[in-house]
């Protein structure tokens, strides 16, 4: 149905294979939802169209390291996150965790088990939060759900939890309702839900997007206070490349459905090997007054990410790329190692690429009539 | 503008004891209090009647005179054959808390069932469950039951009893159940299509819930308020749909109800020879009932949100 | 001018019906390439001929454009009224760019709402004066005041898609506030809705789109078209760009740049994201707790911030462009409005609180055109910024900085 997005160079790759480092690894992972008119549609289940949210990713979660899904919305990088917390079910594509597939888990002690070990973090802290749960409810819900441990046991994983999360004294914010609690506070408490049954892998989706800078730090340095201490890995989902900057071993750059590039922090964002990733660099908000080169040398992309029901042949990023050029308009580059593991899905990070001689734009938006 | 947090007095980890309290913080509002107070004094009136007031009275046991405005001996009056209207209203309250309760168990409980289902399972199943609904829905309850009514009494006969109730009175409960079972569903199920989708919800499912563990902990303490408040219309409709068809004449006309002596005042015109004593009382009757659950209602969706909770 | 012929149908090549989108999509990026084009004659005051409808009754042509003094907005609630904007004063002259920044609760959304009046039933202005050319608004009836919004005073609201009516287009309801506030006929009104819709890159034809056949971008453009209509003296952003991807951001602070620098646009911009300020403002306004911490020129500002509120703030923000991978942390949250600290109201989560802080309201104080209100910079002193000492300035995110 797709290409797959394959490692040109399988060998030099650090983690085109499965080696004992990888916690998870994503091969080749399609999610497509129909999308359907009304409910006669629905009942004959005849798909008008189909979102290709993610279409094709090839992903690997090193133990211990935080690695930032980026992207704009859109992009599929959420749907990534659902999938490996098996709220979605993929399309086509392999899941794999210490080794073992659990792509077609999703019933039983091992679902129960893999639960247990992955957990997730929602963006709303808010909408998380079950209001008519006390926190001491929310907190103990998992291993209510899971018969893990006695009443008195429980009690103390609760209370542990909350402790682990900054919520002192754990026992007066346990008797609260929701609503009585910040927007912090409440993060908190769902990070608690979340290290209450011991996950090895968190999947982190936009954590501190709703809270306020002041607040979000904290946050921030708690989680990762955590990663030490738990040995936790996560997988960072956000918009934010500044956030990404900030706290990520490494960052892969979605577009549309596809890693566009994928290295540590610093390659990604010091050196970019993909344009659109560029042109996200330079739009990156910084509270610095810019100026008036630096505001000159900002890459603004033409026009809005396109639907992700269609589209676009060859490369994806094409249409809005500032240096597409003819085979960029008919093949989809696959991601090409550029050294060291940092790879970019771009003809022009084609090993040997004539780099000078084929940045002929022959397609720009700017300089359309 | 989010306020900041504030501060409350939270004990110890006690859970049991926050939930016990129930009914005491029911009580302790003036309005839940209130609400109470008129309910357990009807149920009382349905329960014992014979030991408030004596025996139903009859023609031939009637000791008062046509149409006598209260006294110290008839303090609510006399009716056209004598009876004492305070016997017939206190013996009219049984039937109609008894139709109004059955009627209200098969909605919450048809709808609800229904509704939530619909709602959480999706797909085919709430396609198909949706479209019963619809049926059900536009049936006139009124008519329904008009029909039905004389019906069923036919065909079963007027004196026989379902499980200790008149067949006709049967009839008003499952007419009155059934045609108001399925705005209960939709609108329940409109509330679980939504909180299906409640970020909460997927995170019961990613620590593992089961379907019925979500249902259970998370979609039904978030309609209860619905549910209460679609109860308490649907007893009260319940009471007025008993009272309209004994009003036009398909009651038990064994068993007295409201809505019977109403029926009743009207045959004998006492609008019209200004004995107010004849409907007033079962009237005031049906009006408090409604009204009770009405404010029960409110104080118990106030209590079930946690949100409202703190301000007193 | 003629309406943006997209290439490939000059050429007679395209398949109407495969590719109307992409074509929408071509034309509505020649519009944007086109903003610089439009001619001023297209119905636009320019800077130059600014104000072509006459000025308010009583305006004086010679006050500034906005002063604000000592405004207090509470909102009462059951627990005692919230003092949401505690003696705020500021000015902004003629095409003047004024970013006022903070985070939720400080109190920015409720200033600026506070100005036209567009607050919640239980919020009131309880003192201060609102001077728009030198007219005081704060004493004025809600009937007198409607005569200045959005004629005087507009608004772009963050949620595009909520601030429009869905079930209508949106050429109709720009034209809308010109026909029923200027009084000009429905055709005029019509086609200076066009002309709008042009001038913030959205193709004229697109005018009969509803709003969600037009892309969150598109959206926002038609607010701030919206918000343009009456040729309003001042625009109030609030959070226009938040809810919006990082690109798409870029690309309407570009066009708010861009009509500054055409219209003269005089521009009030709310935000919690000082890098919008800092891209698009003249001045910077920082608010904590319903006060004004800093307020200046925005180089100045942010290059050497005083306030050790703004510090934190700046510091709080991920950096792509800093070398070192650290972010701040401002301990604890802000404080309770119903009962706010007796002193500074930053004392409690300050690094450098003094007694006198917990104790006494810091005095504003002015250096090199930046109000600074702390007792770090009392009157006569040198103004020198005073920075986090280093101690306290170690890594917050210790973890990624060694990854």
């Amino acid at each position: 149905m797709t290409e797959r997005q394959a490692v040109t160079d399988a060998g030099s790759s650090t983690d085109g294979h499965g080696t004992a480092d990888d916690l998870l690894r994503i091969d080749d992972l399609v999610v497509h939802f129909p999308i359907g008119g009304g409910m006669l549609d629905s009942l004959m289940r005849q798909p008008t169209a189909v979102v290709r949210a993610v279409d094709g990713v090839d992903l690997t979660l090193r133990r211990g390291e935080v690695l930032a899904l980026v992207g704009e919305s859109g992009s599929g990088k959420t749907t990534i996150g659902r999938v490996i917390v098996k709220l979605t079910r993929p399309t086509a594509g392999r899941v794999t965790f210490e080794g073992q597939d659990v792509t077609k888990v999703w019933s039983g002690q091992e679902l129960r088990d893999y639960r247990r070990r992955v957990q997730i973090i929602f963006q709303d802290p808010y909408e998380t939060l079950d209001p008519k749960q006390t926190i001491y409810d929310f907190v103990a819900e998992p291993l209510e759900v899971n018969g893990l441990g006695s009443a008195s046991e429980r009690r103390d994983r609760v209370l542990g939890a909350l402790e682990a999360a900054g919520l002192r004294p754990a026992e007066e914010y346990a008797a609260r309702y929701p609503h009585e609690l910040s927007g912090g506070q409440r993060q908190r408490v769902v990070i608690a839900g979340a290290l209450v049954m011991g996950p090895q892998l968190i999947v982190a989706d936009e954590p501190v997007s709703m809270l306020d800078v002041s607040i979000r730090t904290e946050l921030l340095r708690l989680m990762l206070a955590l990663r030490w201490e738990r040995g936790l890995t996560y997988l960072f989902i956000t918009h934010d490349l500044s956030l990404a900057w900030v706290l990520a071993d490494r960052i892969a750059v979605m577009y549309l459905g596809r890693i566009m590039e994928i290295g540590t922090a610093e390659e990604v964002i010091r050196t970019p090997r993909n344009p659109y990733t560029e042109a996200l660099v330079s739009v990156s908000p910084s509270p610095e007054p810019m100026s008036r080169e630096g505001r000159s040398e900002r890459t603004i992309l033409k026009g809005e990410t396109p639907d992700a029901v269609r589209i676009p042949a060859g490369c994806r990023f094409h249409p809005r790329c500032p240096k597409a050029f003819d085979r960029c308009l008919v093949e989809s580059p696959p991601l090409f190692d550029v050294g060291g593991g940092h790879r970019s899905a771009c003809w022009l990070a084609e090993p040997g690429a004539d780099i000078a001689g084929r940045a002929l734009p022959v397609v720009d938006a700017a300089a359309a009539p | 503008m989010t306020a900041p947090a504030a501060t409350v007095d939270a004990g110890p980890v006690s859970r049991p004891a926050r939930e016990h309290s129930l009914l005491r913080r029911l009580i302790a509002r003036p309005d839940g209090a209130f609400g109470l107070v008129i309910i357990a004094i009807f149920v009382v009136l349905a329960a014992i009647p014979e030991l408030l007031v004596g025996p139903l009275q009859t023609a031939t046991t009637a000791t008062g005179g046509r149409l006598q405005p209260p006294s110290l001996a008839f303090p609510l009056g006399t009716d056209e054959l004598g009876r004492s209207m305070l016997n017939l209203t206190v013996h009219g309250t049984r039937i109609s808390m008894v139709i109004g309760f059955l009627a209200t168990a098969i909605t919450v409980f048809l709808g609800g069932v229904v509704g939530i289902v619909g709602g959480f399972a999706g797909g085919k199943l709430d396609s198909v469950l949706m479209r019963i609904t619809d049926f059900f829905l536009v049936l006139p309850t009124f008519v329904l039951a008009l029909i039905l009514a004389p019906i069923i009494s036919d065909v079963i006969g007027t004196g026989s009893t379902v499980l200790g109730i008149r067949t006709t009175l049967v009839v008003i409960v499952v007419v009155v159940g059934i045609t108001s079972w399925a705005s209960t569903a939709r609108i329940l199920r409109a509330q679980a299509l939504s909180l299906k989708e409640r970020p909460f919800v997927d995170r019961a499912r990613v620590i593992g819930a089961g379907r019925l563990h979500i249902v259970r902990r998370h979609i039904l303490p978030n309609v209860v308020n619905l549910i209460v408040a679609n109860a308490v219309l649907v007893f009260a409709g319940a009471v007025l749909t008993e009272t309209t068809l004994s009003f036009v004449g398909l009651g038990d006309p064994f068993q007295p109800s409201w809505g019977q002596l109403l029926n009743a005042a009207e045959d004998v015109g006492a609008a019209n020879l200004g004995a107010w004593w004849y409907f007033v009382p079962p009237g005031a009757c049906i009006v408090m009932v409604v009204f009770a659950f009405t404010l029960l209602g409110t104080a118990l969706d106030d209590l079930l949100n946690p949100r409202r909770r703190q301000r007193r | 001018m003629s309406l943006p012929v997209p290439p490939s149908a000059r050429d007679g090549i395209t398949p109407p019906d495969v590719q109307t989108e992409e074509l929408e999509e071509q034309e509505a990026l020649e519009a944007i390439a086109k903003i610089d084009q439009v001619a001023p004659s297209a119905g636009i005051t320019t800077a130059a001929q600014r104000r072509q409808r006459p000025l308010p009754k009583l305006a004086d042509p010679a006050a500034p454009l906005l002063v604000v003094e000592d405004l207090k907005t509470y909102f009462s609630t059951g627990s005692g009224p919230v003092r949401a904007v505690d003696g705020v004063s500021f000015k902004l002259e003629h095409g003047e760019a004024l970013g006022i920044a903070g985070e939720s609760g400080c109190g920015k959304t409720t200033t600026a709402l506070s100005l036209v009046r567009i607050l919640p039933a239980n919020a009131k202005i309880m003192s201060g004066s609102i001077s728009l050319m030198g007219i005081d608004l704060v004493p004025k009836s809600d009937n007198a005041l409607r005569r200045y919004r959005w004629r005087e005073i507009s608004i772009v609201f963050q949620g595009a898609m909520n601030a429009l009516n869905p079930v209508r287009r949106i050429r109709d309801q720009i034209a809308e506030p010109i026909e029923e506030r200027l009084g000009e006929s429905p055709k005029a009104a019509r086609k200076k809705a066009g002309d709008l819709l042009e001038l913030v890159g959205i193709p004229r034809r697109r005018g009969d789109a509803y709003p969600h056949q037009l892309s969150g971008g598109m959206r926002q453009r038609a607010m701030i078209a919206m918000a343009l209509a009456c040729d309003p003296a001042i625009v109030i952003g609030d959070e226009p760009t938040t809810a919006l991807d990082v690109m798409v951001q870029a690309q309407i602070l570009e066009l708010l740049e861009h009509l500054r620098q055409k219209l003269g646009l005089s521009l009030i911009l709310i935000t919690h994201d000082l890098s919008v300020i800092a891209e698009t403002c003249d001045r910077v306004m920082v608010m904590y707790a319903g006060r004004v911490a800093e307020e200046g020129p925005v180089d100045e500002v942010f290059r050497r911030p005083r306030h050790p509120y703004t510090q934190k703030l700046m510091a709080a923000f991920p950096n792509i462009r800093a070398d070192r991978r650290t972010l701040d942390v401002i301990p604890g949250e802000p404080p309770d409005l119903r009962q706010p600290p007796p002193g500074c109201r930053f004392a409690p989560r300050c690094p450098f609180a003094m007694p006198v802080c917990r104790e006494v309201v810091p005095p504003e104080t002015t250096f090199s055109g930046v109000r600074v209100a702390c007792h770090l910079y009392p009157v006569g002193s040198d103004g020198v910024p005073v920075t986090v000492p280093p101690a306290m300035a170690v890594d917050a995110l210790p973890a990624a900085a060694a990854g």
